[in-house]
Parts: C-alpha cells; sequence; structure tokens
C-alpha cells in the first residue's frame, strides 16, 4: 500500500494513464486503479486524469463523487464495517458502532487521524444468519460482541462467536 | 410533417420535433422546469408528464415525458387527463418539500392545488431544483466549469472540489438559465463574482460599459480565432457602428 501523503508522487497516475486509450470513456478505469493505488482520489491525481483524457474536471469529479467505490478523502489501510442491515441493527450492531467509536475515536464515515482505520456503517452484508456482523479490512467476524472489538481489530482471520 | 392531436387540437410539426414543441405550436401548455430551447432535452424533472396513444392502442395509454418522447403520425397526445395531473402533483410535492420557500415552486404548486407539501420540509434552505441547466448550459458553451456532486439527498451543483472553478469564464450564462435564480453573483463596471471567482470586466472601447469579462473574450477568441480586437466593443456599439455604415451605403454618395 502506498504512502498516504495528501501531494503524492504522480507517477503511478501516470503509469495507470499509460494503459489506456485517451479517452472519456476510459474514465471510470482509470479512476478505479488509481483508487486501488492511492486507496483514494488525491486532488492532484484527478487534475491529471483531466488533462490526460481530455475530460474537463468538473465531470471527473462529479462522477468521483457519484460512486461509493470512490472516495476523495484519504482512507484507512484498513476499513472497517458494521453491517446494519435489520438482522444485524436488531442484534445489536448500534452497541458494536458505539463501542469501535469509542475505541478508534471516530465515528462512521470517518479515518482515523495515523490513516490506519476508516469506520463505515453498510446495509447488509448478506450473512444475516451471523448477526450482527463485522468486517475488519476482509476478515469477517459473527456474531460480534461489543466486548471483542479490539480483538477484532488486530484479527486477520474470520472469526464466528457461535 | 408528422400530423398529431393534442387536447383535441390538430397540428402539424416538424419531422424530429418532440411533444412538448408541438404541444407549444398547438398552444397547449406544459408546465416544463428542466427543458431550454437552447438546450436538448433532458427528462430530469418529469413536470412534463403525458398520456400518449394512437388509434391502433385500442384505449390503452402510455405515460411519457412530453419533452423526450418523440412525434409520430396519428399519436395522440392528453395533457389534462387524471394520470398526468397527479403524476404532476407528486413531483411537485416533492420539488415543495424540497425548495418550500420558492417562489416559482410555489406558484406552480399551487396552479396544481398544492400549498402545503405533504412531506417533510427540508431543514437547509436552498433554491435549487436540480434541474441540471447550469450544468448543461456550462457544458454546451464548451466550458464545464460546473458539475453536478455527490449523490442522493446530497447531490448539488458545484466546482471541482466546491473551490473556484479554474475553467469558468464569468459568462453568467449558468445564473441566467436558472429558473429560481439560485446561482449567486454580482457584477459592477468593474468586477464580477461568481462561484467565489473574482473576474476582471473588459469595458467597451466605444463608450466604456463593461460588458464581458476578460477571460471571456480572450476564451472565446482562442477558441474561435476570432480576432480579440472583435470583443473589445460592446454589442450596442457594433449595432450601432454597422447602422452608421448601412446609412452611409443607403445614402449613397
Amino acid at each position: 500500500m502506498a504512502e498516504l501523503s495528501p501531494c503524492t508522487d504522480m507517477a503511478p497516475v501516470d503509469d495507470i494513464l499509460g494503459t489506456y486509450p485517451r479517452e472519456e470513456a476510459s474514465l471510470i478505469q482509470v479512476l478505479q486503479d488509481v483508487q486501488r493505488v492511492y486507496n483514494y482520489l488525491p486532488c492532484e491525481a484527478l487534475t491529471r486524469v483531466s488533462e490526460v483524457l481530455g475530460v474537463p474536471l468538473a465531470k471527473v469529479f462529479s462522477v468521483s463523487t457519484f460512486y461509493k467505490a470512490f472516495s476523495i478523502e484519504p482512507q484507512g489501510r484498513v476499513t472497517v464495517k458494521v453491517c446494519m442491515g435489520t438482522a444485524c441493527h436488531i442484534r445489536g450492531a448500534p452497541q458494536l458502532v458505539d463501542e469501535l467509536t469509542r475505541t478508534l475515536g471516530i465515528a462512521p464515515g470517518e479515518t482515523s487521524e495515523d490513516l490506519e482505520f476508516t469506520l463505515k456503517t453498510v446495509n447488509c452484508v448478506g450473512a444475516c444468519a451471523m448477526a450482527p456482523v463485522m468486517i475488519v479490512g476482509d476478515a469477517y467476524h459473527g456474531n460480534a460482541m461489543p466486548a471483542k472489538v479490539s480483538s477484532y481489530l488486530g484479527k486477520k482471520g474470520v472469526t464466528d462467536e457461535n | 410533417m408528422p400530423r398529431l392531436t393534442i387536447d383535441g387540437k390538430v397540428v402539424d410539426v416538424r419531422e424530429g420535433a418532440y411533444v412538448l414543441e408541438a404541444a407549444r405550436k398547438a398552444g397547449v401548455e406544459i408546465p416544463a422546469l428542466c427543458n431550454h430551447e437552447a438546450l436538448e432535452p433532458w427528462g430530469g424533472c418529469r413536470l412534463c408528464m403525458v398520456d400518449v396513444t394512437f388509434e391502433h392502442w385500442d384505449g390503452w395509454y402510455k405515460a411519457v415525458a412530453a419533452c423526450l418522447y418523440p412525434v409520430a403520425e396519428g399519436l395522440i397526445v392528453e395533457t389534462r387527463t387524471e394520470r398526468v395531473t397527479n403524476a404532476r402533483k407528486v413531483v411537485l410535492d416533492l420539488l415543495l418539500a424540497r425548495c418550500p420557500d420558492t417562489p416559482l415552486i410555489q406558484r406552480l404548486a399551487e396552479e396544481h392545488g398544492i400549498t402545503q407539501t405533504s412531506f417533510a420540509r427540508n431543514p437547509e434552505q436552498t433554491d435549487c431544483i436540480l434541474c441540471g441547466l447550469c450544468t448543461r448550459v456550462c457544458d454546451h458553451l464548451g466550458i464545464s466549469a460546473i458539475s453536478m456532486v455527490d449523490r442522493g439527498i446530497g447531490r448539488e451543483v458545484a466546482p471541482p472540489f466546491k473551490e473556484p472553478p479554474p475553467d469558468c469564464i464569468g459568462c453568467l450564462a449558468c445564473a441566467e438559465i436558472c429558473p429560481t435564480d439560485h446561482i449567486d453573483y454580482t457584477s459592477t463596471h468593474s468586477r464580477r463574482e461568481i462561484w467565489g471567482k473574482s473576474f476582471e470586466m473588459l469595458r467597451c472601447k466605444t463608450c466604456g460599459k463593461a460588458h464581458i469579462t476578460v477571460a471571456q473574450a480572450d476564451f472565446f477568441a482562442d477558441r474561435n480565432g476570432v480576432p480579440r480586437s472583435y470583443f473589445e466593443t460592446c454589442d450596442d456599439c457594433k449595432r450601432k457602428a454597422h447602422a452608421d455604415i448601412f446609412e452611409r451605403l443607403g445614402t449613397g454618395p
């Protein structure tokens, strides 16, 4: 993962732009690749994409803010998602969010200052039988308990408290 | 030329026109907010909904947006059916919830019998109905300084990064086309400000009137290869100069 300073090295952006035709139709693919490298879309990168593809900056910005897959704010190295679907909600997802907010010092949608964690709430991850579910990076934690939130944050593997 | 019937009135209209244009030709009024004759139809506001049918559809009607439905020979359009009125009421009810204090929306809603929105009022004061006219006219002029930003309830018209737009030339097309006068600007004889960007005005060489911004003159001269001096006199003075020439030509030696 690249270092996440605001004014970043633009070389990866130029590399990405080199692999696609210089036309408006390449926009979303280029933005996806840029998002993958930096974990967000730095404004300098958007300006470069706009210049190279010949798409007005306003349009690039419009697309960047339209899709949930893109972020124009720096994101943490690890994304923590808490499912707020009906089943998870009933089985205590709000308490998980409260505990995470307390532990990480960030509200849903925010990123910790050390750029380690981004906390998000999502609407349903399709694992209602394991409710409540929280996901740390790629690791799913079913029947999650607020008391074990800190241990989930450090864990790589999948857990199910049942 | 296709011939169609709109609310019982027969009208001939050019090939390739849309129902809204035909209705205006027939003298039938259809309310529309996101439509402008200078721009391609967009179908965003859904206020121009009408019912259409053909003789051979056996009484089956389809609700369509008049601004985007192409005319066809034998098309029958109804603009006052209960279904059409209800569709418009829903749109206006929603718009009134978003912009409860906007005179244009209040007036249109009232014309449709709505004085109070049945939804929760928007807590944020705005006159923007997201009709997209400003962003589309900006695109159409080839500038694209502003665009729709974000989605859902957070959607708004804004410049990139919500900062003064680098591409804006201060032409005011967005502010002038806005049906609700939502876009703020100030314009004096020396400077113009819009979208947080400040522009120097170009004064007419003849009468001294500040008629366009320097950025506008530079942009159009550069893009179209027109000598920049063309923009240094205002339209009124250009017209006067031409009138003088014609007068002299007319009187002869």
